[in-house]
């Protein structure tokens, strides 16, 4: 087990320069893009020279570009990312307010769709190249084309305006004050829409690589030499091929995990979600430096986690990456 | 009656448009305790012969046979059901490729224990692990093993943890294919050393599949030669490694250095194995062969029977 030990504190130790890294190129980026702050925080079309220069300098954007990245870290170091000129708030409190039910949309719907897309393949490729295969392929490729903002109207549409089922927008009502077991089922109850759109949207990718994965492992020589064992093919389905099935998804798994945390912004913005996507949105449009840095920092962060718990997943999962 | 007779054993693996014929009237008897090598060059349906014994072809071949006994049943005839139960119980192999032949991601005993409860449901987990610590015992092998995973093993462990495997439900028959071909020459030694002596302790019949004919000649009684899926001789190991009457064992023979006769040089065969999707009409080894007669181009030779020894060469009929 040390060999596993010391697989984790390699890869936590690694995350600090990644995460550094991100923030500086991020802070580079951000600086090259067109657009003045001080023009938008001013509110006017076109401000004078003098009220331009008193913003910049207030908000200490007339420095070098070096000293100012200095002066973030320094101030990121004490948890302090900054202060938005758009909401006058300090980033972090903006964060803080949001992450929690981004990420209880992005990591619910991931891991639903990591569930049942593997299930789902595991399932049809028992009846290989038969209706049910080909149908689940065939709509397979559907979603994996299908914009998530659009599935998430049509959703909509279907489950709220028509059938009433659900409700549109939020993530809790907030004309009761609900407490408790009640209020956790009323969030379960706006979630569904939501989570179900992103699910749906990142089912395929785990169906199709898990189903080739099954027909890829089903040939190879250890499932010969359980057949010839005279193992039942359930019993080498279930526990041989599966498990080394399973391997190639759970590398996406954390692959699309940081595509999902951001990629779900469109979505939250549609169900009016109070999450961070409505924040990234802004902030992108009125050039908020300060908190378009912050949500990155932290996105980069939560991206990091999430590969690194996927690693450590995998390393559970295949004894053979412990010793790389 | 043999332990296991084979006739007229056809093979063959279809492919996009065309189909290869593996293996092609394949006919012989082994007997209770015999110790079969079978040897020829590589792509000469050796392992396809084995597959198909057991009944573990890949979806794309086809099995065709006049019989296929084994300990008096036929095994051709035999369902999912009945295979899985005389697999391993009865009759097991060694694989070629054994590096891959256990799950990377399950510990060596993981494997192990669930082929034991494959066939004996009931054995506990502490009666596997004695049960396995004895059988690695004899192979060499420590039982800190059983809980490594494949990965951490080398190839010639890994080889004595598949042969410990076949053995496990005691069967009648094993069949090893080129088990010590990947290894180096010592292991090879000290590995056949083992299987010669396992062989004999339990009382089995085996079939040795090998390129190497020195190694027929060191483990096995009884050979089949054969080439591009057709057998042109069988019979007692001192009669056809010492009397070659074919051609192609001749050609073998001569090109083992332990076992030339006097100092000849060592020769190879020149020429390579015919197309077996559409392999030639008359003797299959004709264009390789220096003594063929103009006979061997068109018309397939007989099998002739002398005694315990089977021959396909018009040289011999005559
Ligand atoms: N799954 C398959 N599909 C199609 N053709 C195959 C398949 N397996 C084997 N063959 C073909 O059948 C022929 C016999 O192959 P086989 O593996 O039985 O030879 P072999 O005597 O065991 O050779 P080697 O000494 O290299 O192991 C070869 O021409 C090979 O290309
Ligand atoms: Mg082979």
């Amino acid at each position: 087990m040390s060999g596993f030990v010391r697989f984790i504190t390699r890869r936590v130790i690694s995350i600090i320069p990644m995460v550094l890294l991100i923030v500086l190129i991020n802070f580079f980026i951000i600086h090259l893009a067109p657009g003045n702050p001080a023009q938008i925080i001013s509110g006017l079309e076109q401000p004078s020279q003098e009220v331009i220069k008193a913003l910049e300098h207030r908000y200490g954007l007339d420095k070098p570009l070096v000293v100012q990245l200095g002066i973030y870290f320094k101030n990121a170091l004490k948890g302090d990312l900054g202060y938005s000129y758009i909401y006058s708030e300090p980033v972090i409190t903006l964060i803080k307010e949001r992450i929690g039910a981004t990420l209880l949309l992005t990591l619910t719907s991931a891991v639903l769709a990591f569930i049942s897309g593997t299930l789902l393949a595991a399932w049809s490729s028992r009846y290989k190249k038969g209706i049910l295969d080909s149908i689940l392929s065939i709509l397979s490729y559907v979603l994996y084309a299908m914009p998530s903002f659009w599935l998430a109207l049509i959703l909509i549409l279907i489950f709220s305006s028509n059938l009433r089922w659900f409700p549109t927008a939020g993530m809790f009502n907030v004309r009761l004050s609900l407490h408790g077991f009640s209020r956790f089922g009323d969030i379960l109850y706006h979630l569904f829409l939501p989570v179900l759109t992103l699910t749906l949207i990142q089912i395929p990718v785990y169906f199709r690589v898990t189903r080739s994965s099954i027909f890829q492992v089903s040939r190879d020589e250890y499932i010969l030499t359980m057949t010839a064992a005279g193992l039942e093919r359930k019993k080498i389905f279930n526990k041989y091929v599966l498990k080394n099935a399973i391997l190639p998804s759970v590398t996406i798994f954390g692959l699309t995990l940081g595509y999902a945390i951001t990629g779900s912004a469109l979505v939250e913005i549609v169900f009016a979600w109070p999450g961070m996507g409505r924040l990234m949105l802004d902030a992108v449009f009125k050039r908020d430096y300060n908190l378009l840095l912050g949500i990155y920092f932290v996105l980069a962060v939560c991206i990091c986690i999430a590969i690194l718990l996927t690693d450590v997943f995998y390393a559970i999962l295949d004894p053979r990456i412990r010793y790389k | 009656m043999s332990f296991m007779r084979l006739k007229n054993v056809d093979i063959s693996y279809k492919l996009e448009n065309t189909s290869v014929r593996a293996v092609r009237s394949f006919s012989c008897d082994i007997e209770r305790g015999d110790i079969v090598g079978i040897v020829g060059e590589s792509g000469s349906g050796k392992s396809t012969l084995a597959l198909g014994i057991m009944r573990l072809l890949p979806p794309n071949a086809s099995l065709s046979a006049e019989t296929m006994l084994f300990d008096g049943r036929n095994i051709l005839s035999f369902n999912q059901d009945e295979l899985r139960k005389i697999r391993w119980k009865e009759i097991s192999v060694v694989f070629q490729k054994a590096m891959n032949a256990l799950s990377p991601v399950h510990k060596i005993f993981t494997q192990m224990y669930d082929v034991i409860i494959a066939h004996s449901p009931d054995t506990s987990k502490g009666k596997a692990y004695k049960m396995l610590t004895e059988l690695f015992s004899k192979v060499n092998l420590p039982s800190k093993v059983l809980n490594m995973y494949p990965h951490e093993l080398s190839g010639g462990m890994m080889q004595r943890v598949m042969i410990t495997m076949s053995l496990i439900h005691n069967p009648k028959m094993i069949i090893f294919d080129e088990v010590t071909t990947a290894l180096d020459v010592i292991t090879q030694g000290q590995l056949l050393d083992e299987i010669n002596r396992l062989v004999r302790e339990f009382g089995l019949t085996a079939i040795i599949i090998t390129h190497d004919i020195g190694v027929v000649n060191e483990v096995c009684n009884k050979v089949a030669v054969m080439y591009a899926g057709e057998l042109l001789e069988f019979g007692k190991v001192k009669d056809v490694i010492f009397s070659p009457m074919h051609p192609y064992t001749k050609a073998l023979v001569k090109s083992h250095p332990d076992l030339r006769i006097g100092n000849e040089l060592i020769k190879g065969i020149p020429g390579s194995l015919p197309d077996l999707t559409d392999p030639p009409g008359g003797c299959i080894f004709y264009p390789r062969c220096d003594v063929r007669l103009d006979l061997c181009k068109s018309v397939k030779p007989e099998v002739s029977v002398l005694g315990d020894r089977i021959v396909k060469c018009h040289r011999i009929q005559r």
